[in-house]
C-alpha cells in the first residue's frame, strides 16, 4: 500500500500528484467499461424487444445474429478480464501482499452513519476517508457480485444443455431471470451511484489519468494522505 | 358578302350537330332491356326465371352418359329433386348459367376430351356470381398448382358439387353453418385422405368427428377456405404461433376446457418465441430453426398434454422432442422450459423466487442510493450558495477563517491537515518510498 509521489510533470512542476491506479488497473477499467457497454447495448435491445428502437436494430435476422454474437465476443472478453482480475488477487494473496483496502470494514459502517448525519445537517464535517471511501467500496463490491452473477447465468442461458449435464433443468430459466434483471440493476446502479460519484459530485478521472491531485488526496482521501505524507509520525 | 357566307355555314354546322345528337339519343333509348340489364348486374341469369324445364326434358333421363375420347364415361343425369334442393335450385340458377357454351340443341361440339377437363372448362362459371370466392382462389395453393400443370389441383366443383351442393353459411352472418362445418374435414379428406386419417385421432379430429363438437378447429381454420397458403413455407410457420392463439388465447374457449391462455405470452416470453416472433415481424419469408408451437405438439397429429404416448406434460416425451434439435440434452434439460406455467412456489419454485428477489432488490437498492445521491447533491448545492467565497478559492491552500473555525470543532485530535501543506515540493522528490504500486 503506497502512493507513489511525483514531481516530473513539466508544466506543473510543483505541484504533487499522487499515483492511485496502476497502468494495468486502469487499463482493467477501460475494458470493463468497454465491455460493458457493449454487453448493455446489445443486451437491452433484446430485452426490450417490443420497443421500436429494438425492432430497428433487431430488424433482420443478420442483425439478430450480429447483435447476439457481439454481445458474446463482449462476454468472453469480459470473462478473461475476470479472470485476470482474480488470478491477480489470488497472486498477491499468496504473496501475502494483496492490500486490505477494498475490504469492507466497520468504520465504513461508521463512515456512512457519519456521512449521513452530515447529509442530514446533524454534522457540519464530512468523515474523513482513506485510500478507499465506503461509497467506492460498495461500488467495488456491487459491482464484482453483479459481474459474478451476469457472467454465470450468462453461461447458463448460452450453454443450457451443457449447463444441465449437472444442474437441474429449473436454473436455465432462473438464470435468463436472473441475467435479464440484474443486467438492468446493474445499469441504473452505474448510472445514479457511479456516474453521479465520478462526475457530478466531482470530476473524478484518476481512474484513467492515474493520479489525483494533492488537494483531491487532502479533501478525500484525507487519512490515506496523512499516512503517506506523514508516514514516519503514523503511530496506527 | 365574306361575314354572310361565314353566318350561314355556321347555322348549317350547328344544324347539323343537333340532328346527329338528336339521333343517336334516340338509339339508346331504342336499345334492348335486356342488354341494359345485363351491362348494369353481374346476376344476369339469376335475374331472369330460370327455364331449366328445356334442358331437363332430357337429363333427368337415368343413365344418360357419354363417352369421352379418353375412355372415360361422363354422366350427363341430373337429379331433379337434389338439383331443385340445393342451393343453385333453390335461387332458380339457369343451367346455362353456368353451362355457357350450350345454348341450343343440337349441343354444340364438345372439346374436351377428359372427365377433368370437363370439370376444368366449367370451374370459371362460378366467377360470375362467385366473384370475391373466386378471386381468393386464385392465391390458392391449389390455383398455383394447377397454373403449374397439376389438373388434379382442387377447383370450385371439386368441393362443391354445383348440382348438389347445400347453403354453408348463413345467409345474413355470413357464418358457417354448423351442419356445414362438421363436414369440411370430409371434403379436404376426397384429396388428402393421410392427412385426415392422422387428423382423426388427434386432440382436435376426435372431439370433431366423435363428439359433433364444434369448437375445435377443422381443416379450414388454419389452412384458410379459398386462398389456402402452402403450410410449409417459411412465412406459413413464423406465424403458426398467432394461428393457434387465435383460440388458445380465447378465454371463454379455453376456459370451457380448463385450458391455459398464456400458452401464447409464456412462449414469446422464452428464447424459441422471442426469436420466431422476431422474424415474423420482420422477414417474416426467412426460415428459422427456433421451434414453433407445431414443432413439439405436432401438426395434425397434436394430442392432449397428458397422453402418455405423446402428451408432452410426459417428460419423456418432452425430451424427445427437445432432442430433435438439442440431441445431447439430458433428462434435466425438459424442465429447462417452463412448460407454458408461469412459475409459482409449487412449478419451478426457482424461478418464482429469483424473481420475487429482484422484486425486493430492485427498490431495495434503487430507492436508497437514489435519496443518498439527491440528498448528498443537495447537501453539495446548499454549501455552494451558502458560503460562496469559501468554494471559490479552490487552487490555493490558506484555508479560510471558516474552515479553520469549523476544523477545530469536530473531532478535536485531527485538525491539522492544513499543515502539510508546507513540505510540498521538497518533499516529493526525496519521499520516495516507491513501492510497486499495489492492486
Amino acid at each position: 500500500m503506497s502512493g507513489k509521489i511525483t514531481n516530473s510533470t513539466p508544466l506543473a512542476r510543483q505541484e504533487r500528484t499522487f499515483l492511485r491506479f496502476s497502468v494495468g488497473q486502469r487499463w482493467e477499467h477501460a475494458i470493463l467499461l468497454l465491455t460493458g457497454l457493449v454487453l448493455l447495448l446489445t443486451g437491452l435491445p433484446q430485452k426490450y424487444r417490443e420497443l421500436s428502437i429494438s425492432q430497428d436494430l433487431l430488424s433482420n435476422p443478420g442483425q439478430i445474429f450480429l447483435i447476439r454474437q457481439t454481445h458474446h465476443i463482449a462476454a468472453i472478453v469480459l470473462s478473461l478480464l475476470v479472470m485476470v482480475h482474480l488470478a491477480r488477487i489470488l497472486i498477491l494473496m499468496s504473496r501475502r501482499s494483496l492490500p486490505g483496502d477494498l475490504l469492507p470494514t466497520g468504520q465504513d459502517l461508521r463512515d456512512a452513519w457519519h456521512m449521513l448525519q452530515y447529509l442530514l445537517f446533524m454534522r457540519k464535517d464530512k468523515p474523513k476517508f482513506g485510500r478507499y471511501n465506503f461509497e467506492q467500496k460498495v461500488t467495488y463490491w456491487f459491482v464484482f457480485f453483479g459481474i459474478a452473477l451476469m457472467g454465470i447465468s450468462g453461461f447458463i442461458v448460452w450453454f443450457p444443455v451443457q449447463a444441465t449435464q449437472f444442474l437441474p433443468g429449473g436454473v436455465v430459466p432462473a438464470a435468463k431471470l436472473a441475467h435479464s434483471t440484474e443486467s438492468v440493476v446493474m445499469a441504473v446502479f452505474i448510472v445514479i451511484w457511479h456516474i453521479y460519484h465520478v462526475h457530478i459530485e466531482r470530476l473524478n478521472l484518476s481512474i484513467f489519468t492515474g493520479h489525483l491531485s494533492e488537494k483531491e488526496m487532502r479533501d478525500f482521501h484525507e487519512k490515506e494522505y496523512e499516512r503517506l505524507t506523514n508516514r514516519p509520525e503514523e503511530g496506527k | 358578302m365574306r361575314l354572310r357566307n361565314l353566318l350561314i355555314a355556321a347555322g348549317l354546322v350547328s344544324c347539323l350537330v343537333s340532328i346527329g345528337l338528336a339521333i343517336s339519343s334516340a338509339a339508346a333509348d331504342s336499345l334492348p332491356v335486356s342488354v341494359k340489364e345485363a351491362a348494369k348486374s353481374q346476376y344476369v341469369f339469376q335475374s331472369q326465371k330460370a327455364d331449366n324445364s328445356l334442358c331437363l326434358s332430357c337429363h333427368v333421363a337415368e343413365g344418360m352418359q357419354v363417352e369421352l375420347d379418353s375412355g372415360e364415361s361422363l354422366p350427363l343425369t341430373v337429379n331433379q329433386t337434389a338439383f331443385e334442393s340445393s342451393v343453385h335450385g333453390t335461387n332458380q340458377v339457369a343451367c346455362v348459367a353456368c353451362h355457357t357454351d350450350i345454348s341450343s340443341f343440337p349441343h354444340p361440339e364438345r372439346t374436351t376430351e377428359t372427365l377433368r377437363e370437363v370439370t376444368l372448362q366449367y370451374y370459371t362459371s362460378c366467377k360470375q356470381c362467385h366473384a370475391e370466392q373466386f378471386d381468393l382462389t386464385l392465391d390458392s395453393v391449389h390455383q398455383k398448382s394447377l397454373a403449374g400443370g397439376n389438373q388434379n389441383a382442387a377447383v370450385c366443383a371439386d368441393c362443391h358439387d354445383p348440382h348438389t351442393q347445400q347453403r354453408l353459411t348463413d345467409a345474413e352472418t355470413g357464418q358457417v353453418l354448423d351442419r356445414a362445418r362438421l363436414h369440411i374435414a370430409d371434403t379436404c379428406a376426397q384429396c388428402h385422405s393421410a392427412i385426415y386419417d392422422t387428423y382423426k385421432q388427434s386432440v382436435h379430429g376426435t372431439a370433431l368427428t366423435q363428439e359433433g363438437n364444434l369448437d375445435v378447429p377443422t381443416c379450414i381454420d388454419c389452412h384458410g377456405v379459398h386462398n389456402i397458403q402452402d403450410p410449409t413455407s417459411a412465412t406459413f410457420r413464423n406465424s403458426t404461433p398467432y394461428l393457434c392463439a387465435k383460440c388458445h388465447t380465447n378465454s371463454n374457449l379455453m376456459l370451457k376446457y380448463g385450458l391455459s391462455t398464456e400458452v401464447l405470452n409464456t412462449y414469446v416470453a422464452d428464447f424459441h418465441g422471442t426469436t420466431v416472433l422476431l422474424f415474423d415481424k420482420t422477414y417474416p419469408d426467412q426460415p428459422t430453426n427456433k421451434p414453433v408451437c407445431t414443432d413439439c405438439h405436432g401438426v395434425h397429429d397434436i394430442a392432449r398434454s397428458d397422453d402418455p404416448a405423446k402428451g408432452l406434460a410426459v417428460r419423456e416425451n418432452l425430451l424427445v422432442r427437445c432432442q430433435a434439435c438439442h440431441p445431447d440434452a439430458n433428462a434435466n434439460f425438459p424442465d429447462a422450459w417452463l412448460s407454458h406455467y408461469i412459475p409459482t412456489t409449487d412449478k419451478y419454485p426457482i424461478v418464482y423466487y429469483v424473481n420475487l428477489f429482484y422484486k425486493f432488490l430492485i427498490p431495495g437498492v434503487i430507492i436508497p442510493m437514489a435519496v443518498l445521491v439527491m440528498m448528498d447533491f443537495s447537501r453539495k448545492m446548499i454549501n455552494h450558495y451558502r458560503k460562496p467565497k469559501t468554494v471559490m478559492e479552490h487552487n490555493p491552500p490558506p484555508p479560510t477563517a471558516d474552515e479553520v473555525v469549523e476544523n477545530a470543532k469536530d473531532e478535536s485530535g485531527e485538525t491539522q491537515p492544513e499543515e502539510f501543506q508546507a513540505p510540498p515540493a521538497a518533499k516529493g522528490s526525496e519521499n520516495d518510498h516507491e513501492e510497486a504500486p499495489h492492486d
